[in-house]
């Protein structure tokens, strides 16, 4: 396997024009915490971002920090805490910026900071065959045109590589604290919903974990709101991260599927699961599969509510149904003319065939 | 080639002769939005449900007429405004509010609903739908999603894209399709999210699953008034550096503040150079936590007069002389061209003193009511058309106020769009590859370029690859002799 570990986006376009003429198949590559999402594919190379990793602008007034995609996440929170803000990505130190935001990945946070994707306000890309382009802008709110910038964020790297955003950041609470307490996933969906601007609940099938963020009195307020509802809970000290149980530490082998549906039928998909956490209120859990026919199991249940369960560790691949193959397929095709992105690895119908063990496109 | 009497009769079938507008002062009531710009068209249909929507698209497709959709036509950028023989499809009549889901946080409506009705609907259920433009008596929601519309609220909750979690859209070939889904993510690329704010350019929504959010248990909103638009600016700067973030940050100029007063007589200080609306919310402990630190930070910046409501009733009041600003002004001249740019919050007052110059070098009345949280300026032009050359004035005035924003960091439009008014600025920002793939998304979606066309991108922004015009130079001559008056070639 070749590598490209390119230190500009000159080298990312110059890399791409060659891939796309001389049909030389690339795979984009941050921190490799979330390869698996999407179908395996075989590709020629790699591309690495982890040498774009340069702060291009931070004003802490404008909360917008504007840095290279291979920046990793634990840098970005470093730079950001000096000001006392923050991107809430809560993703692992050494995942990309890039890779949090072409994964599509979710905030543990999301009932309180909202979907990650609109975060993005700027970003530079280069296309398939080399064409640098740039959409959005610099301020934290713009309407100028389409925006590009919403099609990559998820698009898995098929689409271009993405090589700098500007991202709206957030101050950071002034005091934060989680509660663990007993209880199951229909537990965590009443505190979510109770609760006002609790900023996450996550229930698993060892227990529950209760963030609350804010102001010093809102959280003892926020905190006696919760166990009220939960009965006796505990607290963990101040600098304790969220989520406590970290879902990837899971033994290796099986499939981690990542249920997206409307909140209130996470319970009723999580009954009689053993493997979960699930961010109730949101609509989110990553659920443990140990074979294909669990897998079919979870998605079976997933789809008759109109969600989604894609595997994001293991084989499984995406699930669910395109809409539209049609504008997907354009979109591809103008996007990644010679198909050399990650070809088959995503929402490309035409182009290639699902291989993995799915139960739809 | 158009034709128009053929696709009127099938209209008429499908939709009843009542739902087909085509006598000339019906057209004429739809030529343009509340722009500047006039345009025309020749048809306009009022479906009531998602298939006559279908069978708008469809007629069209047969008889060549290229499509424009419509809410309230309080668009601001000549988005709604038809050009050449066009067929309007207007959402007027689709007003329903299908169902409310709060053990899901979500609703579903139809695209013609007024934004405030929603938000009327929820009150007392104790919800909210944060997106609160200053026009949403009238706009609907489908032109608010097609504009990803903007409000005082949207400074902590987000803009319309924040808070849509599906769409069903009748495609340009007529199909009807769901992109998003009432879940937190969907299947594909987020085709979602690029609808939103596209201008009617992908397709016609005729159906709206909304996030909504339960009511913050307490709010606070406070009226600071400031000796100067300096000491103003700078407490929205410093209150975002105490890490708070309010609700809604609104700033106020003299004129403005003066016009309103005498209008609305929300108690207004109307010697002040300028006021700030500010208002937090959250829970009880939060909310106190908040306004102690914005009432610090304003402060700490010399503030003249600090005035927080005591009740709903006085919240309501000091919320109406912010809300009235656009009824206000037409006391200082019969028309007015309302601009929208938006620039980094750090450039606020640098861009208001410039703003200020270039009014006072045409001879134009300005003044300013803005979003100050996000950086969105509204410098809004007060003048009389049946004076000879003020029209030439004014746009030459505004022409400079986008070059203006531009120069100092700023984007084209925060919240208003490109449409027709804004198209050929959109290379000042946009580079022909960054404009390519802008033509290239569009085309995704409509090749033929039909649904209203020549809208946001300017002439010649194509798609290399497809060799597709996403502009529509297939439904109107490409040179610019067609364009209504007002749309700054
Ligand atoms: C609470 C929480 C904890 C998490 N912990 C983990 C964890 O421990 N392990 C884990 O696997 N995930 C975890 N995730 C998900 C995590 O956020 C993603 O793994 C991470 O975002 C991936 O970043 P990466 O740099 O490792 O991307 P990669 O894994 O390198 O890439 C991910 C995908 O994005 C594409 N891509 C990467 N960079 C770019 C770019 N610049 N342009 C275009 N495409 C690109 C790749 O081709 C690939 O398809 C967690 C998420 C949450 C919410
Ligand atoms: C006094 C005043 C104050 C305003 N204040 C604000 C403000 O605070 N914030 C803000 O963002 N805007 C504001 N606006 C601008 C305007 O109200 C918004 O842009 C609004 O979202 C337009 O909604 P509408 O229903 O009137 O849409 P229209 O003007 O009818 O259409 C707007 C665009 O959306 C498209 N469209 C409409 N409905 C559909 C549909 N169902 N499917 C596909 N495309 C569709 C049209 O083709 C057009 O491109 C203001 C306007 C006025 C006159």
């Amino acid at each position: 396997m070749d590598l490209i570990h390119p230190r500009t986006v000159v080298d990312v376009a110059e890399a791409l024009g060659t891939a796309s003429q001389d049909g030389i198949s690339v795979l984009v590559v941050g921190g490799r915490r979330h390869l698996d999402k999407g179908n395996p594919t075989d590709v020629d190379v790699e591309l690495w971002t982890t040498q774009l990793d340069q702060v291009v602008a931070y004003e802490p007034d404008e909360m917008l920090v504007v840095v290279q995609s291979g920046m990793r996440c634990g840098a970005l929170a470093e730079l950001l805490a000096q000001h006392r803000q923050e991107w809430p990505a809560d993703a692992p130190a050494d995942a990309t910026v890039g890779g949090v935001i072409a994964s599509g990945s979710t905030s543990a946070r999301r009932l309180r900071v909202g979907a990650l994707r609109d975060t993005v306000v700027e970003m530079q890309l280069v296309t398939g065959d080399g064409r640098v382009v740039t959409s959005g802008a610099r301020t934290v709110k713009n309407v100028t045109g389409y925006d590009v910038h919403r099609l990559m964020t998820g698009s898995l790297g098929t689409l271009g590589v993405i090589t700098q955003v500007a991202l709206k950041v957030r101050p950071m609470p002034e005091r934060r604290r989680t509660l663990v307490a007993v209880g199951d996933v229909a537990l965590a969906t009443t505190i979510a919903a109770e609760v006002p601007l609790v900023a996450g609940v996550l229930g698993t099938h060892e227990g529950l974990e209760v963030r609350l963020e804010g102001w010093p009195d809102e959280i003892d307020e926020l905190a006696s709101a919760v166990t009220r509802l939960a009965g006796d809970t505990v607290a963990l000290d101040e600098d304790s991260s969220f989520p406590r149980i970290p879902w990837w530490l899971w033994p290796d082998g099986g499939t981690v599927l990542e249920v997206a549906v409307v909140p209130s039928s996470l319970p009723g998909i999580l009954a009689g699961s053993t493997n979960y956490a699930a961010l109730a209120g949101v609509g989110i859990a990553w659920v443990g599969a140990a074979s294909l026919g669990e897998i079919v199991a979870v998605r079976r249940r997933v789809e008759g509510t109109g969600g989604v369960a894609p595997a994001i560790r293991g084989p499984g691949g995406l699930g669910g149904t395109l809409p539209v193959p049609d504008v997907h397929r354009r979109l591809k095709a103008s996007f990644d003319p010679a198909n050399v992105l990650a070809p088959g690895r995503a929402w490309t119908p035409g182009t290639a065939a699902p291989r993995a063990p799915t139960s739809g496109g | 080639m158009a034709d128009v009497d053929a696709a009127r009769r099938k209209l008429e079938a499908a939709l009843g002769p009542e739902a087909v507008l085509s006598d000339p002062l019906a057209l004429r009531l739809y030529a343009r939005d509340a722009s500047m710009v006039e345009g025309g068209c020749a048809l306009v249909a009022l479906p009531t449900t998602t298939e006559q929507v279908q069978a708008c698209v469809r007629a069209a497709v047969t008889h060549d007429l290229p499509i424009v959709p419509r809410g309230s036509g309080t668009g601001l950028a000549g988005a709604a405004t038809p050009i050449g023989d066009s067929l309007v499809v207007a959402t007027a009549r689709m007003t329903g509010i299908v169902e409310v889901r709060p053990e899901d946080r979500l609703a579903w409506v139809e695209p013609g609903l007024p934004n405030l009705d929603l938000a009327d609907h929820l009150r007392p259920m104790g919800w909210t739908y944060a997106p609160d433009p200053s026009s949403q008596q009238t706009s609907s929601i489908g032109g608010n999603v097609n504009t990803n519309a903007g409000g005082p609220h949207c400074l902590a909750y987000g803009v319309t894209s924040a808070h849509v979690l599906a769409l069903d859209v009748v495609m340009p070939d007529g199909s009807l399709e769901r992109l998003g889904a009432e879940g937190p993510e969907a299947a594909g690329y987020d085709l979602r999210g690029v609808v939103v704010g596209s201008e009617g350019t992908l397709g016609i929504v005729t159906r709206v699953c909304v996030r909504i959010l339960p009511t913050p248990p307490a709010v606070r909103t406070m009226l600071f008034g400031f000796d100067t638009v300096e000491a103003c600016a700078a407490t929205v700067s410093a209150i975002i550096a105490r890490g708070v973030v309010p609700a809604a940050v609104e700033m106020m100029d003299q004129g403005i503040v003066r016009a309103v007063e005498s209008f609305a007589h929300a108690g207004y200080p109307v010697d002040a150079a300028a006021v700030l609306l500010v208002e937090v919310d959250g829970t009880d402990a939060g909310v106190a936590a908040q306004t102690h630190e914005v009432e610090a930070a304003a402060d700490a910046n010399g503030v003249s007069s600090v005035r927080v409501a005591s009740d709903h009733v006085e919240r309501a009041l000091l919320w109406k002389g912010r809300k009235s600003a656009f009824g206000a002004i037409a006391q200082i001249a019969p028309h007015y061209h309302l601009h929208d740019c938006v620039v980094p919050r750090t450039k606020l007052v640098e861009v208001m003193r410039g703003v200020y110059a270039i009014a006072e070098r045409h001879g134009l009345i300005v003044t300013n009511v803005f979003h100050a949280g996000d950086g969105n300026l509204h410098p809004l032009f007060s003048f009389d058309r049946s004076v000879p050359g003020t029209l030439e004035r004014v746009l030459r005035a505004s022409d400079e106020v986008v070059r203006l924003c531009v120069d100092a960091g700023g984007a084209l439009s925060g919240e208003h769009g490109i449409g027709l008014e804004k198209r050929d600025f959109m290379s000042l920002v946009f580079s022909a590859e960054d404009l390519a793939a802008q033509a290239c998304l569009r085309a995704a979606f409509d090749p033929d370029g039909r649904m209203n066309p020549r809208k946001v991108l300017p002439d010649g922004a194509r798609c290399g690859e497809f060799a597709i015009a996403a502009t529509g130079s297939g439904h109107a001559a490409s040179d610019a002799a067609d364009l209504p008056e007002g749309s700054w070639i």
